[in-house]
């Protein structure tokens, strides 16, 4: 019968959610908001569900149903990975850890009451609140370049349809045509992520388009892992980039999309596909919160993440002002297990343990030519500092299985991130 | 945590880059130093006015390391990075069309170093400028 | 195959007795022969040794280049002009290649 079944359904599922909250059944839980589900909100939320066993209530406020990741967006550029394997669903935070995932904007923040509004137009209570939006580009900053100009200028710096999209324009270049990336000042998401993506765009190039051209308009004196893409380059994809700095060009003062023109100290530059990355700021709801500064990020306290302007929220990954770390997906993992963990203390009188901090970046130059960078990191009560020693970085003109192996991790790291961010739900590559 | 400090752990990870590949400073570069300046100078002494030099004293990355000079009057400059493999950067000779002896230009740096500046002038004097630069990661071998 | 592209940010106009300024950039690897490639083989040497900038055939300013001159060469340097001219400017390299650019500029 109909009726039994459904009911039978039921207790399966409370079964499950008594598996889930043995403890707490029947009781207030202290409700946990996280705002992005990215590299710091889904892997924060998911610390936390399964560190509070579940003694916390976990609502997860990220408008894509399918999350894209940005990062390995370059590797599919190269052709290194399918579009389809770096989409991600968050089914399996929601069966597997009991996480209510709202598909929702977050408007505003309502510190006084704590709540989140949403688009939709409900509102969300909180306890805690975390805000991970990751960045936001500074509307302006590059006259001409706005959210209409995006369509043929891509940022492509945040996952999904903009990475297909300046894909598909690098594949319809002309034979013998210029590619133009626009990289943005410091401090911006994924420091190597511009040079990285100018390595795939000219793998990519050097197959299809030998004769092609990639100028990068440069507004920074030096950029991250500089000598180990220059020296990649040499030897990978002689004479086919260009980096023009600002103090040569006089800087880039605005770019026409109709026209596919870059202004750079009075001179225009034709080109025939262009990657504008803009200068940022951390993500609008972090703004509109005001828990930023003048710098345009949030200022946090190195130990527990937790916004200097408001002890009840937490930002993480690239809205917050990270110290020494840079921002990048590995350093948001990292922030959000430390976050869940100052969280627990906090609400559940949890034990706590000291607060560290790792990052590891990854670059593909070329087939099985993969440099990385990284460092450990600890809390001081001024910043997150490098911890002394911890520094590594590739260098030049080590052996090949060296950067082989670099490639080897780099895959790893990305199914073991994606599982800790998603809970193991399969990437829709995986179902087809 | 200092910018000083931060230096020093950040050098580790650079020394990794130029470890097996420059060679250190020896007396023989050292030797190779002075040889260019006597080259240079034709033995002048190096007076303490008359050029200035300009660079950062910390930068994160040597590969690349805006630098710019000015001396006024000048027919010549010699420009030294003393600590790198290959010591001199380069030497200027202005003509009649100079409309200044100010020169901006990028050097790669192997380590910390303190780099040197000097110019002759037509009446056969020299001066000389020098700046400490603390180089975070080095950039001598590309 | 590599092309290299000598560019140069020169003003086109300029008044009699102008100082004017002038910024040059040749894209070139400026091998120091003390790197190993992917093949684990040392990367030859390959230098610019010497760059001349001229204007109506009379030097501006030559420079002698050693290796601690960054990849990617960039100079900028001022010019006295007292008529309309031609600039020239000439970047040489240790396998014998040359790299030359000219730029009109209207005096008066």
């Amino acid at each position: 019968m109909l009726l039994d079944r459904r009911g039978a359904i039921r207790a399966g599922l409370a079964a499950v959610a008594a598996l889930a909250a043995p403890a707490v059944l029947g009781q207030a839980r202290p409700r946990v908001v996280v705002v992005g589900g990215g590299a710091g909100g889904a892997s924060f939320a998911r610390a936390l569900a399964m560190g509070g066993g579940g003694g916390v209530d976990v609502t997860l406020i990220e408008p894509s149903k399918e999350y894209y990741t940005c990062f390995f967006g370059n590797l599919y550029i190269g052709g290194f990975v399918e579009f389809a394997s770096l989409g991600h669903s968050y089914a399996g935070l929601a069966v597997n850890h009991a996480i209510n995932v709202v598909h929702d904007w977050a408007l505003a923040i309502d510190r006084d009451p704590r709540q989140v509004v949403l688009a939709g137009g409900g509102r969300v209570p909180y306890d805690r609140l975390v805000l991970s939006p990751g960045i936001d580009f500074i509307e302006g900053a590059i006259p001409g370049w706005d959210i209409a100009a995006e369509a043929r200028m891509p940022h492509a710096y945040k996952g999904g349809t903009q990475v297909a999209l300046l894909k598909a324009q690098v594949a319809a270049m002309p034979q013998g045509g210029v590619f133009a990336l626009v990289a943005p000042p410091n401090p911006y998401r994924c420091p190597p992520g511009p040079y990285e993506r100018v390595s795939m765009i000219a793998h990519h190039l050097r197959a299809t388009n030998p004769t092609a051209k990639i100028l990068i308009f440069e507004p920074k004196e030096a950029f991250a892992k500089q000598q180990l893409f220059e020296a990649g380059w040499s030897d990978h994809y002689p004479g086919m980039i260009e980096v023009l700095p600002d103090a040569f060009t006089g800087g880039v003062e605005r770019v026409d999309a109709a026209a596919m023109e870059i202004v750079a100290g009075g001179e225009v530059t034709r080109v025939d596909a262009a990657c504008v990355i803009g200068p940022q700021r951390a993500g609008r709801i972090v703004q509109v919160a005001g828990l930023t500064d003048a710098t345009g990020w949030a200022p946090i306290d190195p130990f527990t993440m937790r916004a200097r302007a408001d002890p009840f929220v937490t930002v993480l990954g690239d809205s917050a002002q990270p110290g020494d770390m840079p921002k990048s997906a590995f350093a948001a993992n990292s922030q959000a297990k430390v976050a869940a963990m100052a969280i627990l203390v906090d609400l559940l009188e949890a034990p706590g343990f000291a607060p560290r901090y790792a990052n590891v970046c990854w670059s593909l130059i070329d087939t099985d030519d993969c440099v990385r960078i990284g460092a450990a990191f600890a809390p001081t009560p001024e910043k997150i500092a490098t911890v002394d020693g911890s520094a590594f970085l590739s260098a030049v003109g080590e052996d090949a299985e060296t950067r082989r192996t670099n490639y080897l991790a780099s895959l790893a790291w990305y199914a073991a991130i994606t599982n800790d961010m998603f809970a193991g739900s399969p990437s829709a590559a995986a179902t087809r | 945590m200092s910018a000083q400090t931060r230096r020093k752990v950040l050098a580790l990870g650079g020394a990794a880059v130029v470890a097996g590949l420059a060679p250190h400073v020896g007396p023989a570069r050292a030797g190779e130093v002075d040889a260019r300046i006597a080259a240079f100078t034709g033995g002048a002494v190096i007076g303490g006015s008359g050029v200035t030099l300009s660079i950062a004293a910390l930068v994160e990355n040597g590969v690349s390391v805006p630098i710019a000079f000015d001396a006024p009057g000048a027919e010549a400059v010699l420009l030294l990075a003393p600590a790198n493999p290959d010591p001199q950067a380069a030497i200027f000779r202005f003509g009649p069309r100079a409309g200044s002896r100010s020169v901006a230009t990028r050097v790669r740096l192997a380590e910390s170093q303190t780099v040197r500046v000097i110019a002759r002038f037509p009446d056969g004097r020299c001066a000389g400028a020098e700046a400490a630069v603390d180089v975070v990661v080095g950039g001598c071998v590309i | 195959m590599t092309t290299i592209i000598p560019r140069v940010r020169v003003p086109a106009t300029a008044a009699p007795g102008e100082i004017v300024r002038i910024r040059t950039l040749l894209t070139h690897p400026m091998e120091t022969g003390r790197r190993k490639g992917p093949d684990g083989v040392v990367v030859p040497r390959w230098i610019v040794t010497r760059f001349v900038a001229a204007f109506a055939g009379e030097t501006i300013v030559s420079v002698e280049i050693d290796p601690a001159i960054a990849a990617n060469p960039y100079f900028e340097f001022d010019a006295r002009l007292e008529a309309s001219g031609v600039f020239t400017f000439r970047w040489t390299d240790d396998i014998g290649a040359v790299y030359e650019v000219t730029q009109d500029i209207v005096v008066g």
